[in-house]
């Protein structure tokens, strides 16, 4: 049974190989197909697997923020209920410059992803014109799921901290204090808990 | 018209579910449980936790205080804090139970909770909810967010290894280096457990973050022979890391050791650490022996200013690290460059120069305000059985030593070493390089062996045999008494009836005979104090042969300052670099409050 499966993977994945060559294809395992694309490819790609290898179901489509190489990764998950496989086909998009192009037309719930990653990654989808407000209200500043948000800071700089929460103490300044150790000021920055 | 019997009977079938257990709400009412997969206050095993605070740095809404708790004992390894939570802000996203290095926090499955006291919000997990144990349901496992496991180190094979003198452990490359301080919590911890205080989170992730450089500037901040310590200390830090719990501790000492191998000579040392030494502030100080803690003493004092002397016996400085260690261990390169740097920055040592005996201690003591001890165990302790004086009988540390001066010893074929410390897996670690078959013969067991595992495993991939249980009895001679074989018996294990650790009893009858040409004993060493005046003898404290010493190392003679092996019983380079580090706060405490 299960390499009857894992056959049915291997077809699908050298179909897309032999239609995409530049596309990097793994099989990650059962069920479960990787399809990295250049991202001018992914609307040709995901019309082409819907309507030829009947992945005809937007499962998920979200975003991993690659802040080291300035670069947003789209991910689209499709499946496909005839042959019982999910495929996640995936596309880097330049960070500065965070646009792309919707796939509405494809999959009308794709507009809502779309405008949930507007709210939260700030990114431009071309051909969608309902990138309105969303969940968060009046939001102004770097949109939070972006990893130079800094989620710590917004929670203490909106929210008050409850009294009777003044004795808080950090450990590394706890054990310095155990130890009676003196750390110099040049190596106070290195700390990675706060020194107040 | 037949009578339809079914259909008067078949209601009465309802009666087979009277004794069944109705679907319906229990009486007397029991409060329904939560799914498992609910998400409500946390719960933390007090005495599991160490109080590292990583559940406190992760958490997104500074929810999370670390706090003393009244009453709580902990020991070692524990910075005393245990988190409490402002559920008033958590969200229940359990960043901080899958990022608990020891898997003593969790959630559980109290999601309802209704209070019109908002203080009552704020709960020491374990402390307010000790009934939480029971209803855990987002536990730290295999969804853990931690890396448990360190970066292997890469070694010489054993066979490899015998063939010389070469280094056995080739140390992190940068990639390695970097990934493995990336691992670490910073919570410092393991600060608690070295005897110097070195700033072990600060350098670690200094090496994390790219910056080699201010990496060894840490370092230097209180050890100056941070390459010894990254390559042969004992690193009790690594013992307490937050993470032995569930893995494997942060590589500390390999890390230390990368980081200052980065620096290829003691010119760039001296760039890197740029040290600010004061003006000569006129002051004196002698350091007797040039050993680690001497040395260090020597380094720092230099920098405040003092002028210092270094009498050395010997020809080389570096004491127990240049004639104890193999060179396998620490090659001579490595030792030189970081005594040149102490030197470049004005320590002075005057070589070949024993006291009491080039030099008296009654003269320096003239020359000097303040003197400190740093000799060391220098003499062996003799095995005490028959055929001990016969040649081919010799101790661990004259053999290192003489090893380490590059001499020949001639040592036969086959070896046996008595003991079971580090100096005994030295001596037969370098009896194998030598060529012989080494057998170890340890009176205990093998797990009691003080020796380092990993230097105990690495004797056995050389090929070293250990023998545990076996006590030897008797050195055999020829005639030309030359050693010729040794006798042995086995020994049990008796236990200790006031909870000591077992002690070996020779089990009569059952002795054995082992062809040997060398005996080498490594049953530990004691100080020589006869270079002391007798006034002085008189004067100083000493138990069981070693200097009583306050914190700042001064001993019942206040000028007299001491350190190392004859103060401390922890018989380790660190130990000795902690010693002369503090008793340079003590001899400043002392000769400037004179000055005054």
């Amino acid at each position: 049974m299960k390499t009857q499966n894992i056959n049915i993977e291997k077809e699908i994945a050298t179909e897309i190989q032999n239609t995409f060559h530049t596309a990097e294809v793994n099989i990650k395992r059962n069920k479960r197909i990787e399809v990295k694309l250049r991202n001018d490819l992914i609307p040709p790609f995901l019309s082409y697997a819907k309507n030829y290898l009947t992945f005809n179901h937007l499962a998920h489509f979200s975003c991993v923020d690659w802040i080291e190489q300035n670069e947003f990764e789209l991910v689209y998950i499709i499946y496909s209920y005839e042959k019982g496989v999910i495929v996640l086909a995936k596309t880097r998009i330049d960070r500065e410059k965070a646009e792309f192009v919707t796939t509405r037309h494809l999959w009308y719930q794709a507009e809502t992803y779309e405008r949930e990653l507007h709210e939260m990654f700030g990114i431009n989808f071309k051909g969608n014109d309902r990138l309105n407000e969303f969940i968060l209200e009046d939001w102004e500043g770097i949109p939070p799921y972006r990893r130079d948000f800094d989620t710590v800071k917004y929670a203490t700089d909106n929210f008050y901290t409850r009294p009777g929460r003044e004795d808080a103490k950090d450990v590394r300044e706890n054990v310095t204090k155990i130890n009676k150790e003196e750390i110099p000021e040049f190596a106070k920055e290195y700390s990675v808990r706060s020194l107040k | 018209m037949a009578l339809n019997l079914k259909g008067i009977i078949s209601p009465y079938n309802a009666l087979k579910q009277a004794g069944r257990k109705p679907h319906t709400v229990q009486y007397p009412y029991k409060k329904k449980e939560a799914a498992d997969r609910y998400r409500g206050f946390h719960f933390n095993d007090i005495q599991e936790c160490i109080g590292c605070g990583t559940c406190s740095t992760i958490c997104q809404n500074h929810a999370i205080d670390m706090i003393e708790i009244e009453g709580l004992e902990v020991g070692p390894g524990d910075s005393g804090l245990r988190p409490r939570v402002d559920n008033g802000r958590c969200c229940w996203c359990a960043l901080c139970v899958d990022s608990c290095p020891t898997g003593s926090l969790s959630l559980t499955k109290d999601y309802l909770y209704v209070s019109e006291d908002p203080n009552s919000f704020l709960l020491i997990p374990g402390i307010d909810n000790p009934d939480g144990q029971n209803r855990k349901s987002w536990i730290s496992n295999g969804n853990s967010l931690l890396d448990y496991k360190r970066i292997p180190m890469r070694e010489l094979e054993g066979q490899e290894r015998v063939k010389s003198f070469a280094e056995v452990v080739l140390g992190y490359n940068e990639e390695e280096a970097r990934t493995e301080a990336a691992r670490c919590l910073g919570c410092g911890i393991c600060t608690e457990n070295c005897p110097v205080h070195m700033h072990i989170p600060e350098y670690i992730n200094a090496i994390a973050r790219g910056d080699d450089k201010m990496a060894v500037k840490i370092i230097y901040d209180n050890n100056p022979l941070g390459e010894t310590c990254g390559k042969v200390c004992t690193r009790r830090c690594e013992e307490i890391c937050a993470f032995t719990k569930r893995g494997e501790p942060i590589a500390i000492r390999w890390l230390k050791r990368y980081a200052t191998e980065t620096v290829e000579n003691e010119k760039m040392i001296e760039e890197i650490v740029n040290p600010t030494i004061l003006p000569p502030n006129g002051h004196s100080v002698a350091i007797i022996g040039a050993g680690p803690g001497g040395l260090t003493a020597a380094y720092y004092l230099a920098m405040r200013g003092f002028n210092v002397m270094v009498y050395e016996a010997k020809e080389h400085a570096g004491g127990m690290i240049m004639y104890g260690i193999p060179k396998y261990r620490l090659p001579l390169d490595s030792l030189d460059k970081q005594i040149e740097y102490l030197q470049s920055i004005g320590v002075e040592i005057k070589f070949n120069t024993k006291v009491g005996k080039d030099i008296s201690f009654d003269e320096i003591r003239q020359h000097h305000e303040a003197v400190y001890i740093g000799i060391g165990f220098e003499v062996p302790y003799k095995l005490g059985i028959t055929g001990e004086d016969a040649s081919g009988s010799i101790q661990a540390i004259n053999f290192l030593r003489e090893i380490n001066r590059e001499k020949h010893i001639e040592i036969g074929d086959k070896v046996v070493v008595i003991g079971g410390g580090n100096v005994a897996i030295d001596a037969a670690r370098v009896s194998r390089r030598l060529g012989a078959e080494v057998t170890i013969l340890y009176r205990r067991r093998v797990e009691d062996m003080p020796a380092d595992w990993e230097e105990i495993e690495g004797a056995e991939d050389e090929g070293v045999i250990i023998h545990p249980q076996a006590i030897p009895l008797e050195i055999i001679t020829d005639e030309n008494n030359k050693v010729k074989a040794i006798k042995y018996a086995n020994a049990e294990m008796i236990p200790d009836p006031k909870g000591g650790r077992p002690r070996p009893k020779i089990i009569e009858g059952d002795e054995h005979i082992l062809e040997v040409t060398t005996v080498i004993g490594a049953i530990g060493q004691e100080a020589d104090y006869s270079f002391l005046p007798d006034d002085i003898k008189e004067k100083l404290e000493i138990n069981r042969g070693r200097i009583v010493v306050n914190e700042d190392r001064q001993t019942s003679i206040p000028w007299l300052f001491a350190g190392g092996d004859i103060a401390n019983r922890r018989a380790d380079a660190i130990g000795a670099i902690a010693d002369g580090f503090n008793a340079v706060k003590g001899i400043e405490k002392f000769i400037l409050k004179e000055d005054k």
